[in-house]
């Protein structure tokens, strides 16, 4: 069996120096090489050496989904710190007139899923229904003692005259 | 889960597989790799007694020979050892990221 192989994964030398896989002899030189990087992503050496032979791959799996969480929510924290820049920005400038105030930042975190988007969107209606609601009662308050009134003021010239 | 070989001989029962540390116990004791292709008949009773350093790493030798004289199918198993004990390295292999302009490529057997 040819002892060249060919690979993606990280290899170093003991000096920490980057080495071409395909130069490896044997593959006990393979293993050692790659052994730092397993060991960076949480692999232990017990499960490195001793342990199933195919868990390097899942390893890689999981390190990569690491990754991409952890790249989402960095990007998360930008936009959230991007919305505050902006909310404060009328501020920051100087020719600004005098009383400008911050834009109120976000009450809530952004929806990150459909359900919670669609939870968000439900409770901004039922909100926004009472909100309406009592405008229209108070409304019909003030409309109500107007024609009270009205009326009072009508009978008691009828009464008069 | 990994590639293993399971035998039941005189009412025991053994695991045989490769990890890391087996394969590199097998190549300090002398076992080179690619011998499997050019001699693999030589290299089959050193590759079998290989396959028992993992889990019966103390078990006597003469009862790894004694087992492999009653071993059937030979042709078959020099095939599924070779497999395994590539295992360990193959697991260290990644697959090419993107599915655009891989190769491919087909086998004659």
């Amino acid at each position: 069996m040819d002892g060249e192989l060919v690979s993606s994964s990280p290899s170093y030398e003991k000096e920490g120096e980057y080495k071409n896989s395909s130069s490896f002899v044997t593959y006990t030189e393979k293993f050692y090489a790659d052994f730092p990087y397993y060991l960076s992503i949480g692999m232990t050496y017990d499960l490195y050496w001793n342990g199933d032979a195919s868990l390097p791959i899942y390893y890689r799996k999981a390190d990569k989904m690491r990754n991409d969480r952890k790249n989402q929510e960095m990007w998360l924290q930008g936009a959230y710190i991007y919305d505050a820049l902006c909310c404060v920005s009328p501020i920051f400038n100087p020719l600004a007139p005098k009383g400008t105030k911050a834009i109120p930042y976000i009450s809530e975190p952004y929806a990150l899923t459909k359900e919670e988007a669609k939870d968000k969107k439900e409770k901004n209606e039922i909100k926004n229904d009472a909100k309406a609601l009592n405008f229209m009662e108070i409304f019909m308050i003030e409309n109500n003692k107007k024609f009270a009134k009205k009326n009072t003021e009508n009978t008691g010239g009828e009464n008069n005259g | 889960m990994s590639k293993q070989l399971d035998i039941k001989y005189r009412d025991k029962e053994y695991k045989l597989e490769f990890t890391r540390k087996s394969v590199e116990i097998m190549e300090r004791q002398g076992f080179v790799a690619s011998d499997v292709d050019e001699k693999p008949m030589t290299v089959l009773p050193a590759l079998f007694a290989g396959a028992f350093i993992a889990n019966h790493r103390y078990i006597n030798s003469k009862l790894i020979e004694e087992i492999y004289e009653h071993m059937r199918n030979k042709k078959e198993l020099i095939g599924k050892l070779t497999e395994m004990y590539n295992e360990p390295i193959n697991a260290l292999l990644d697959e090419p990221e993107d599915e655009e302009g891989n190769a491919e490529w087909t086998a004659s057997w």
